[in-house]
């Protein structure tokens, strides 16, 4: 083995460098002599902490400081603005739902939740007690209806003025108007989970009671098909077209066509649990995170192919992320990591930028999670 | 290649009371192993020549305040490993360009890169940590127990991480690399 050759570009940087040294020598004013081991001593403990992390256990205690007190560095102290303009979100936290204005103005909804937007963001549906209610982000109500045991009302994405809503009564998958009228039941015994629209249609998927996936016409009824996965779905969604469905469950991700006759698994079994996973808008792809071993990792399927599902590793960190939302234009992936308190901006999949913003729960109070980036 | 510890002393003092031609022999004597231990463990040339870099520049910062009955060369290398490992696993941790593009960007290295690309090839295939222990052993000849006192690690460990790293490296390269 020979290590005396010189490495590539060794010689140029070499040059560089000491042009950037020479101005930073000619530059610096000199210090008086008294003898001070700080920098050093920094440097051995900062050996010491990298040490200690080499090891599997001391990997887990550098693991578990990054959760605790990092989280990404250079960390802004609160959300100053959204970095897609004119754009708001939508959290739902202990508190309320929030909604966020692109200049990071702020206004709590109180004491509502399971938030999520119109087609157009210009309503809110959500639950406050025993109600279901629509309203403007500004908090003025423009109806609501009782109904006990109410979960997650989803609005379709018509976006003509004759949307629809669904939701959850206890174990009733019902149906209402927009304007909150027609309230009608059509499916019992179903799963909690929230139902997803087919865009810019009445179609609505949601999971049954013996965890199958039901696609089915909110207007006729007619249940248009079926499918079982190998694991419980814990989430649905449409892609932006209407062409796919992907269905998410405890360690696996499956993506069905329009009609249900195709259907993709590219996790394999035994695959690290999934906790999150959203369509990129205007695409197919697909961004995922994977919790396992206390560490989180974001990935990204750029396309759906039968056998070039390959994933990229988007971003990787210790702890906890927990869920991962597109900006409407699908330049941005915000990305909640729970346990570092932080969110964190990416521009794009291929991470040409990481905005982290801390403080997370200060700003809007306990288990706060970006229920929907919206348009402009 | 001139640099006994004597004239490297002497570099140190002469740096320290203003003189730019005496920083200038200690970068020179330096900077290209400094620079080749970046390189190895962090297999990018250009983190390498950011980290390289800003270990001279920690350097003449700290010149004033640098014992000159101490050798340079390890206060330096200790910084360049250090950062070298840190980089590798913030890299490891956030992924700036997908498999892909790092698998497009090693290819790219090839050509111009006068290392046995074994070597290279092989020592990207080890931990940061793996790495590092046996650049410091074998491209810049410390000790396992100055090593140890490097990164600060029990000499037991260091030695593991060589035996292991060198276990490793021989599968890789297919031929002793002792």
């Amino acid at each position: 083995m020979s290590w005396r050759e010189p490495a590539p570009g060794e010689s140029e940087a070499g040059e560089r460098s000491w042009r950037v040294v020479r101005e930073a020598f000619d530059e610096r004013i000199p210090a008086p002599r008294p003898r001070n081991w700080r920098p050093l001593v920094a440097v051995a403990v900062a050996a010491a902490i990298l040490a200690a992390a080499f090891t599997p256990p001391g990997q887990a205690v550098l693991g578990s400081l990054r959760d605790v007190v990092k989280g990404e560095e250079n960390a802004k102290p609160a959300l100053f603005s959204l970095p897609s303009p004119r754009s708001r979100l939508l959290v739902n936290s202990s508190q309320g739902a929030w909604v966020v204005q692109s200049d990071g103005s702020k206004r709590l909804l109180e004491g509502y939740r399971d938030a999520s937007w119109s087609p157009r963001g210009l309503y809110l549906i959500a639950v406050r007690g025993h109600e279901l209610r629509a309203l403007e982000p500004n908090g003025d109500v423009h109806w609501s209806i009782g109904r006990a045991g109410l979960d997650d009302p989803r609005w379709s994405s018509e976006g003509t003025g004759d949307e629809r809503i669904a939701y959850l009564a206890r174990r009733t998958l019902r149906v209402i108007g927009g304007d909150g009228r027609g309230d009608r039941a059509l499916a019992r015994d179903v799963t909690r989970v929230p139902p997803a629209w087919r865009p810019r249609t009445h179609v609505v998927a949601y999971v049954d009671g013996n965890g199958r996936i039901v696609v089915r016409s909110a207007d006729s009824g007619a249940v248009q098909w079926t499918a079982s996965v190998r694991q419980r779905p814990a989430a649905l969604e449409w892609s932006g077209d209407g062409r796919y469905l992907l269905a998410r469950s405890a360690s696996s991700l499956t993506i069905f066509s329009s009609t249900g006759r195709q259907r993709l698994e590219p996790l394999a079994q035994g695959a690290a649990p999934v906790v999150d996973a959203a369509f990129r808008p205007l695409s197919h792809g697909i961004a995922f995170v994977q919790r396992a071993a206390g560490r989180s990792v974001l990935w990204f399927y750029p396309q759906l192919l039968p056998d070039a599902t390959a994933a990229r590793r988007v971003f990787a960190g210790a702890g906890s992320f927990e869920a991962v939302a597109w900006s409407p234009d699908a330049r941005w992936l915000a990305l909640t990591w729970k346990s570092a308190d932080q969110w964190l901006f990416i521009r794009s999949a291929a991470v040409r930028k990481v905005i982290p913003v801390s403080g997370i729960e200060e700003a809007f109070g306990p288990n706060a999670r970006i229920a929907g980036w919206c348009c402009p | 290649m001139a640099g006994s510890h004597g004239d490297e002393r002497a570099w140190i003092r002469g740096a320290q009371r203003g003189s730019e031609s005496d920083l200038e022999s200690l970068f020179r004597h330096h900077w290209p192993r400094a620079y080749r231990a970046a390189y190895l463990v962090v297999h990018d040339a250009a983190a390498a020549e950011d980290i390289a870099q800003e270990a001279f520049l920690a350097a003449v910062r700290s010149l004033d305040r640098f014992d000159r009955r101490r050798p340079f060369g390890p206060w330096l290398h200790r910084i360049v490993v250090n950062r070298a490992i840190d980089w590798s696993r913030a890299r490891a941790l956030r992924r700036e360009v997908g498999e892909e593009a790092l698998v497009s960007v090693a290819a790219g290295d090839r050509p111009e890169n006068p290392h046995p690309q074994t070597l290279a090839s092989a020592l990207a295939e080890l931990s940061p940590e793996h790495r590092a222990v046996i650049v410091l052993r074998h491209l810049l000849e410390y000790t396992p127990g100055e090593i140890a006192g490097l990164l600060g690690l029990p000499r037991g460990t260091v030695n593991s991480r060589l035996r292991r790293g060198l276990d490793e490296l021989a599968q890789q390269v297919e031929e002793d690399v002792r």
